[in-house]
């Protein structure tokens, strides 16, 4: 939609500083919570959310309001936004093998599936989105390409975060290849390893 | 085990509206059946149906996996007037019950699916 781009020219030139809202989008598990922790720790010295190993941790949209980040000269104002993993099934069994009882498994999904439906409605009011993919697993899903053609639609800045690039079968290589037309920033969240090109990276694209 | 797959003709679902086609789309799922239809989902249509999804996940149904071939690689204006005047954008898209559908490995041309329970 030009009259978004519009807008924001507008607000960037007549209007007073623009507060950001970045969101960090993705698969369960792709490591946006703990990208948001290291963003977050970085610039405020606090954490956003909890991780874990099993799916579907974060299941409310979690937010870190007016973090100022200094990057490629500039000075940004963000609002964090942490969304719930975006998937097309949630099934309370495979909570079960992460030891967790039936009760404790079934909840588990409900809020999961609140959390998806939530993450999809704050599709259309994130202004800039880093959609994290774990760069060990085929990038070239429905869910990601999902996510993306949501934003193109919108015209919403997207930057690809290849994450988990700690990890020895790490393939960003193909994460580029699937998405040629986007920028990609490889990155590790839990090492820090590029998370400094990252923030070069929103400071350029991120509007 | 018996896997029944359904052939979608476009032009079944031309004459619905999004709602109506979601609704169609996941009461076939829901009866265990994998649907291939000749057409591919706009990303907009793919996210309103993973909302949809989610909201009637339940007891067995889990949720569903899906996938799309386009055309081109992503919604360009053209696909979209046609969208906008009912035509037929051409692709691909497959869709059934996550219980079922065991992988999907999607290519740029092509969809590859192991199913069974």
């Amino acid at each position: 939609m030009p009259w978004r781009r519009l807008l924001g020219w507008f607000r960037r030139v007549f209007g007073k500083k623009k507060v950001i809202k970045l969101g960090l989008y993705g698969p369960p598990n792709a490591g946006k919570t703990t990208l948001a922790n290291k963003i977050s720790m970085d610039w405020t010295g606090e954490p956003v959310g909890r991780v874990s190993e099993i799916p579907h941790e974060t299941r409310e949209v979690q937010k870190k309001e007016q973090i100022i980040v200094r990057a490629a000269g500039k000075k940004l104002v963000m609002n964090l936004l942490d969304m719930p993993g975006i998937a097309t099934k949630v099934d309370f069994e495979e909570f079960m093998q992460h030891g967790l009882t039936k009760e404790a498994a079934q909840q588990r999904a409900k809020e999961a599936t609140k959390g998806v439906i939530e993450a999809i409605k704050w599709l259309e009011r994130v202004d800039t989105a880093l959609v994290v993919m774990d760069s060990t697993r085929d990038p070239y899903t429905q869910v990601n390409i999902t996510i993306i053609g949501n934003l193109e639609a919108r015209e919403i800045p997207i930057i690809i975060v290849a994450n988990k690039l700690d990890l020895q079968d790490a393939n960003p290589d193909a994460i580029k290849d699937a998405f040629p037309q986007h920028h990609v920033v490889e990155v590790s969240a839990l090492t820090g390893k590029f998370v400094d090109e990252l923030y070069g990276e929103i400071a350029k694209y991120a509007r | 085990m018996t896997i029944e797959i359904e052939f979608i003709s476009s032009n079944v679902l031309l004459k619905k509206e999004s709602d109506e086609k979601i609704k169609y789309i996941l009461d076939k799922v829901k009866k265990n059946k994998i649907l291939v239809v000749e057409e591919s989902m706009s990303a907009l249509e793919e996210s309103r149906l993973i909302e949809a999804t989610m909201k009637q996940i339940k007891g067995k149904f889990s949720g569903i996996e899906i996938s799309t071939l386009k055309d081109k690689g992503s919604e360009g204006i053209k696909q979209r007037l046609i969208r906008a005047l009912g035509g037929n954008t051409g692709g691909l898209t497959v869709i059934g019950p996550s219980k079922i559908i065991r992988k999907v490995k999607k290519q740029p041309q092509s969809i590859s699916l192991l199913a069974g329970e």
